[in-house]
């Protein structure tokens, strides 16, 4: 006689934040990669201000504002960096969560347990969250004091807003993207092309009004395009992209019930197909 | 009695595992594993060369930004294209040389087969000289695509002196092998470590080599410590040399003279650090360790 036990919401509860408290645990031995973490972006953005800077001498600001709608160019770059590392951090997080346990054998022993692999990516995606926005929101700041720039300019409330409505799209979206992990089994070259892709997707260092038309359309379908320039509009009014902030926070809640439910159908259906085939625990 | 010698049975293997030809056929039988093992991942493969594409469109855009003309064709825009673009191929090389290289020493580490191979006969210089052969080939084919595409977007890059300027690329290429060596050697010492490591002297390569961006955007302390670095030197002269404009850091036979040395000098110097980290690591029965 089978005896299937069901876990109870509280259960549930307890395993998502174990699982979270494990990763937070295990990233804390390693103080050397939080701290580039927060470095990294502020380095990264700082590639195309000084080349901007060298290039175009005393008009760089003029002919950003001409380009972009915004003569701050160190604010509009480090926040195309920042969001990069949420992105980044989510797509790794995820991606690697799942990789990680299939190549050690322990993500089939997972599906021994009462445990769904829902519930634990929830867990790791907590652990990701606060990750991935205290290091960004330090780099932030670290950059701004750096380049001698006011972080806390423009509407700071509504850009989070726009940060923490976005969140929720953008793990299913790497919950989506694990689903392909999970099939293709190579997360290290997945990751790294797909990582690229969003950041040239969401405008990154540019605006995407840059894109051709047919990419463009692409990159209003990421979530993170949208998080982005709220972000970047609500701090330097460079316009959101249907005029006023609650159109384009009306699309990210769109986005917000219509991506989870879409990435989890198709990740269970992935999960099913790997299971039939045996090649959960493949390496 | 039989004398069981080796390679016997083949008739194309050398008979002898000293001279030139041992020595060529374990260099040959390393980068074929080398090439295998990199063609069967056919999604990293295609994967990575997106990646070098993205990494560069996306940082020219970001340069465009700053220009007039925007993202418009134009002689200004071209400049700033093939200065992203000559400095992304030394730092592409840099960085890949640091992984496949260096870093690679410590995956055979923690794999055991670094271990296996003192059982061998094999020439542990062609181990390490294996490697370089498979970022050659590929790293190569890269920057020459991504060369390519840049040239059709944003129009024809600057190549105001090949010749000269393959030289410093060659010459450059090899010192950063050396640097590679070199890492590989410390990597075996702080073992894990290794990875952060890597991402650290990356980065300091992106700000203080000034790959993406002139050394006048560099604040002038930074600048006096790009003077002691010689991958500065290489990159300011491929850079300025392919460009036709004036190098920043030194005249050019003073940056000719740096990176011909640094090329020449630089794989000795790494080979005989790695060397000496193995053999510290023999000692101490570390060629293995996790």
């Amino acid at each position: 006689m089978t005896i299937v036990i069901k876990p109870t919401f509280a259960q549930k509860l307890s395993a998502v934040l174990a699982e979270t408290r494990l990763r937070m645990i295990n990233i804390s031995r390693y103080p050397g990669q939080l701290a580039l973490e927060i470095v990294i972006p502020v380095i990264f953005a700082s590639m195309p201000m000084l080349l901007g800077r060298a290039t175009a001498g005393a008009d760089a600001g003029a002919n950003f504002a001409a380009n972009t709608g915004t003569t701050n160019y160190v604010a509009f770059l480090l926040i195309g960096s920042n969001i990069f590392t949420l992105v980044s951090n989510a797509f790794w997080h995820i991606a690697y969560w799942l990789r990680f346990e299939q190549e050690t054998g322990t993500l089939e022993a997972v599906y021994l347990t009462p445990t769904s692999s829902l519930t634990l990516a929830s867990g790791v995606a907590i652990y990701s969250v606060i990750r991935g926005l205290i290091a960004a929101f330090l780099s932030y700041i670290i950059g701004c004091l750096v380049f001698r720039v006011n972080p806390f300019q423009g509407d700071v409330l509504l850009a989070l807003a726009f940060i923490f409505v976005g969140l929720i799209p953008l793990y299913a979206v790497a919950f989506l993207f694990g689903a392909l992990v999970l099939k293709v089994k190579e997360s290290n070259a997945l990751v790294g092309l797909m990582q690229w892709v969003v950041s040239f997707l969401m405008g990154i260092f540019f605006p995407i009004t840059v894109l051709p038309p047919f990419v463009k359309f692409i990159a209003w379908l990421f979530p993170p395009t949208w998080i982005t320039n709220g972000v970047r509009s609500s701090l330097l009014g460079v316009g959101f992209f249907f005029g006023h902030w609650y159109f384009d926070m009306a699309v990210l809640w769109a986005f917000l019930f219509i991506a989870p439910l879409f990435s989890f159908a198709v990740f269970n259906r992935v999960e099913r197909g790997v299971k039939a085939n045996e090649g959960v625990g493949q390496f | 009695m039989t004398t069981l010698t080796p390679y016997s049975n083949s008739h194309q293997a050398p008979q002898h595992l000293t001279g030139l030809a041992a020595w060529w056929a374990t260099l040959s039988a390393m980068t074929k594993k080398e090439l295998l093992i990199m063609l069967r991942y056919p999604v990293e493969l295609v994967a990575s060369f997106g990646q070098v594409f993205l990494i560069v469109i996306i940082l020219t855009l970001a340069g465009l930004m700053f220009s007039r003309s925007g993202t418009q064709a134009s002689a200004e825009n071209s400049a700033t294209a093939g200065l992203v673009v000559y400095g992304f191929i030394l730092f592409i090389f840099v960085s890949d040389t640091m992984w496949t290289i260096g870093y690679n020493v410590r995956r055979e580490q923690k794999q055991g087969t670094l271990e296996q191979l003192y059982l061998s006969p094999a020439s542990k210089f062609n181990s390490l000289l294996s490697r370089v052969t498979v970022t050659l080939v590929w790293t190569g084919t890269l920057c020459i695509a991504s060369a390519l595409l840049m040239s059709a977007m944003i129009g024809k890059l600057p190549f105001a002196n090949l010749p000269l300027g393959l030289y410093f690329l060659i010459l450059s290429l090899f010192g950063t092998f050396g640097v590679g060596f070199a890492f590989a050697a410390i990597t075996l010492r702080v073992r894990e470590a290794g990875q952060t490591l890597a991402n650290f002297f990356q980065f300091t390569f992106m700000v203080l080599c000034a790959p993406f961006f002139p050394f006048s955007a560099l604040p002038g302390w930074m600048q006096n410590i790009a003077r002691f670095i010689p991958l500065s030197y290489s990159v300011d002269a491929f850079r300025t040399t392919l460009m036709g404009t004036s190098p920043e850091l030194a005249p050019l036979q003073v940056e000719f003279i740096i990176v011909t040395v640094f090329g020449l000098v630089m794989p000795f110097l790494g080979y005989w650090m790695y060397r000496r980290e193995e053999d510290a690591a023999r000692a101490k029965g570390s060629l293995s360790e996790y």
